[in-house]
């Protein structure tokens, strides 16, 4: 196998044979091309879709309260379910240790000015916890704090776009913003690149919202990250027991799934995987097909040289070749061939992705690339290919008789 | 060197049989120089091949210098046309890719030699047809009679038992042949046994014996004062 003389012989016969020898390679280094560049969309699509999730924790989970739609223990269907700031207690004393931050969130449209200025914005009031929750990135000044939960501090936090509108040039920090008349100090500027929407939203403490609001403990949703160490399926058991007692305690039917919704990131990952996981699967059989056409034609071109090599092969068993020798010649010429041209395909497909790959950043396309278990098993099967397709050529060719090629009829 | 005993070869052709060799009985000794005469179609190629171990007999048997041929697989058939025979064809069945010094080194690899050894026999041989000079070029850059030596080197380079030549001059004119010829008489001076089919007659008689085949059976064994070569070139 490691003979020189037999490489030197396949080189030989592929230097003398350059056409051939590129009909034959290129179909299989197409093959491997569509094969990775497949495999690394897949990946660009899962970075992608990951990535936009990574905006918030990925293991944030969301509590709605909602209406329910079946009468139950003496209510009637139809009923708003409230949450208060009991019902994040309640979660704080009956979860010990499987959430992480909890945040209640409450939430309203408001115009808001400063000086001549005005505009409408969304403002969300929350407590110190919710930054860990949805990853607001701060670009100037600080978050709502712990101190200003606690003593109700007319504070906000405010989005890139409200600092544009209202405040053109100048530096908000430290200014007053007015929300429904009053006025709260500005500590923050918040940006957000993977959502400019998010950049006209104006964050303040709950404590002070509340009491604005009529001294209410209203609520609109729950915020929390579950324990991080928990995989699938002890997140989604956290996040059904919740569900099960919130429903419990608003007197919600058990299987009314009106009543409130609750929006697990865990399980959207999970989806995302699958999905993406179905893509792998069918982007592996798509490039696997193209791959073993490749071969099949190698294979072909093989069978069709041996049919041209015949002359050739006859005259080397005339002068001794032995069968194992004309194998051995067709089948690391076959495999040699093959092996280099899928290399030339994946050393072009990868390639192409480190050129392209960077400057692809679509909403829900990021970064694709393949990794290097991929290109091994590539590697793997286009050896194991080259000898399948050289297999059959090369025991025809071990069969010719020298009479038969030689006679000169 | 090669014992031949009643001899016989049909080649089956759907539910005919055309019965080419009928009883042939002839033995060579070492260093004979042996031609196998006979109009086109009487069987000489036949012959040759089973001789060359290319071919398989149907009856009698077949011994090469001392060793029994009969029921050789592949491997055995071709360790022994490596060890005991070089051939010599009409249309030279060189190898178009390979330079001259290539084709003559390549019964050279199959024994086993290793690549200095090779390239210095194989330039050796080629030095004697007189093609020194010659040793990088591809066949297709050789003339006829070129080419002839160079596969008579290849022959050769093998150190055979036993040359065997298939109408080595029918693809050439007949200047070429004599030299061809004159090649072949000075190897078989030098104590090789050498066959040459052939159906000229003058050819024939450059040989120092000739064996008549008419019909698949011998009906000449006789030999020759040889004509020399030498005396046309
Ligand atoms: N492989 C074969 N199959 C069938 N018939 C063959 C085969 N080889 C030769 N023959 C026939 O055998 C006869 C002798 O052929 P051959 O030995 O080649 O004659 P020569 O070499 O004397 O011209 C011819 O009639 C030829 O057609
Ligand atoms: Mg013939």
């Amino acid at each position: 196998m490691f003979d020189r003389d037999i490489w030197q012989e396949i080189f030989h016969s592929i230097r003398s044979n350059k056409l051939r020898t590129f009909l034959t390679g290129f179909s299989v280094a197409w093959g491997i091309f569509i094969l990775v560049l497949l495999l690394a969309s897949v990946n660009g699509m899962q970075n992608g879709f990951y990535d936009q999730f990574n905006d918030n924790a990925s293991n944030a989970v969301y509590i709605h309260s909602r209406t329910t739609s079946k009468a139950y223990a003496g209510f009637e269907k139809g009923r708003r379910i409230q949450f208060t700031n009991d019902d994040v207690d309640y979660i704080k004393g009956s979860f010990k240790g499987d959430f992480e931050f909890i945040t209640p969130v409450f939430e309203r449209s408001t115009s808001a000015r400063y000086k001549e200025e005005t505009g409408s914005y969304r403002v969300m009031a929350i407590n110190n916890e919710h930054i860990f929750i949805q990853k607001v990135n701060i670009s100037q000044g600080r978050y709502i704090n712990k101190s200003d939960v606690v003593g109700g501090a007319k504070v906000a936090v405010i989005g890139k776009k409200v600092a544009t509108d209202l405040y053109k040039k100048e530096d908000p920090l430290g200014k007053f913003i007015e929300i429904n008349g009053l006025p709260f100090m500005i500590v923050g500027v918040f940006t957000d690149d993977k959502d400019e929407g998010a950049e006209s939203m104006i964050y303040a403490p709950i404590t002070t919202y509340q009491r604005i609001y009529s001294n209410t403990s209203d609520i609109d949703q729950i915020m929390l990250t579950y324990n991080p160490d928990f995989n699938l399926d002890e997140a989604m058991d956290f996040s059904n027991k919740i569900t099960v007692l919130l429903k419990r305690r608003h007197k919600i039917s058990p299987d009314d799934q009106a009543g409130l919704r609750i929006w697990n990131t865990a399980e959207a990952f999970n989806d995302i995987g699958q999905f993406t996981g179905i893509l792998q699967i069918m982007s592996v059989v798509i490039g696997l097909l193209i791959l073993i056409a490749g071969i099949v034609g190698i294979g072909n071109i093989m069978v069709f040289i041996i049919k041209e090599r015949t002359k050739e092969i006859g005259i080397r068993k005339a002068l001794g070749a032995k069968p194992k020798q004309i194998i051995m010649l067709v089948l690391l010429e076959s495999v040699f061939i093959t092996a280099l041209s899928g290399l030339i395909g994946l050393l072009f497909a990868t390639g192409l992705l480190s050129l392209v790959g960077p400057l692809m950043d679509a909403p829900a396309f990021k970064d694709p690339s393949v990794d290097m278990s991929t290109i091994i098993i590539a590697t793997i099967v286009l050896v194991v290919a080259g000898m399948l397709a050289g297999l059959i050529p090369a025991i025809k060719a071990a069969r010719v008789k020298p009479i038969v090629a030689l006679s000169d009829k | 060197m090669i014992e031949i005993k009643d001899l016989h070869k049909s080649y089956k052709m759907g539910s005919n049989s055309l019965h080419v060799l009928k009883g042939l009985n002839f033995n060579i000794k070492e260093g004979e120089l042996v031609a196998i005469m006979g109009s086109s179609g009487s069987g000489k190629s036949t012959l040759l091949n089973i001789l060359g171990m290319l071919d398989e007999l149907d009856e009698g048997s077949y011994t090469l210098d001392g060793v029994p041929i009969k029921n050789l697989n592949e491997t055995k058939a071709a360790q022994y046309r490596n060890k005991f025979l070089g051939f010599i064809f009409q249309s030279f069945n060189l190898i178009n890719y390979k330079t001259a010094v290539e084709n003559v080194a390549l019964p050279l690899y199959y024994q086993g030699v290793n690549r200095k050894e090779r390239q210095e026999k194989a330039l050796k041989y080629l030095e004697q047809v007189g093609l020194k000079e010659w040793a990088g070029h591809l066949p297709s850059e050789l003339s006829g009679g070129q080419k002839q030596r160079v596969a008579i080197a290849r022959a050769l380079a093998a150190e055979p038992k036993v040359l065997m030549a298939d109408e080595p001059t029918g693809a050439l004119d007949s200047q070429t042949s004599y030299e061809v010829m004159d090649l072949i008489q000075k190897i078989n001076d030098d104590g090789n046994t050498i066959l040459v089919v052939t159906h000229e007659p003058d050819i024939a008689d450059m040989c120092k014996r000739i064996v008549h085949l008419k019909d698949g059976v011998i009906v000449e064994d006789k030999k020759v004062d040889q004509v020399r070569a030498s005396q046309y070139v």
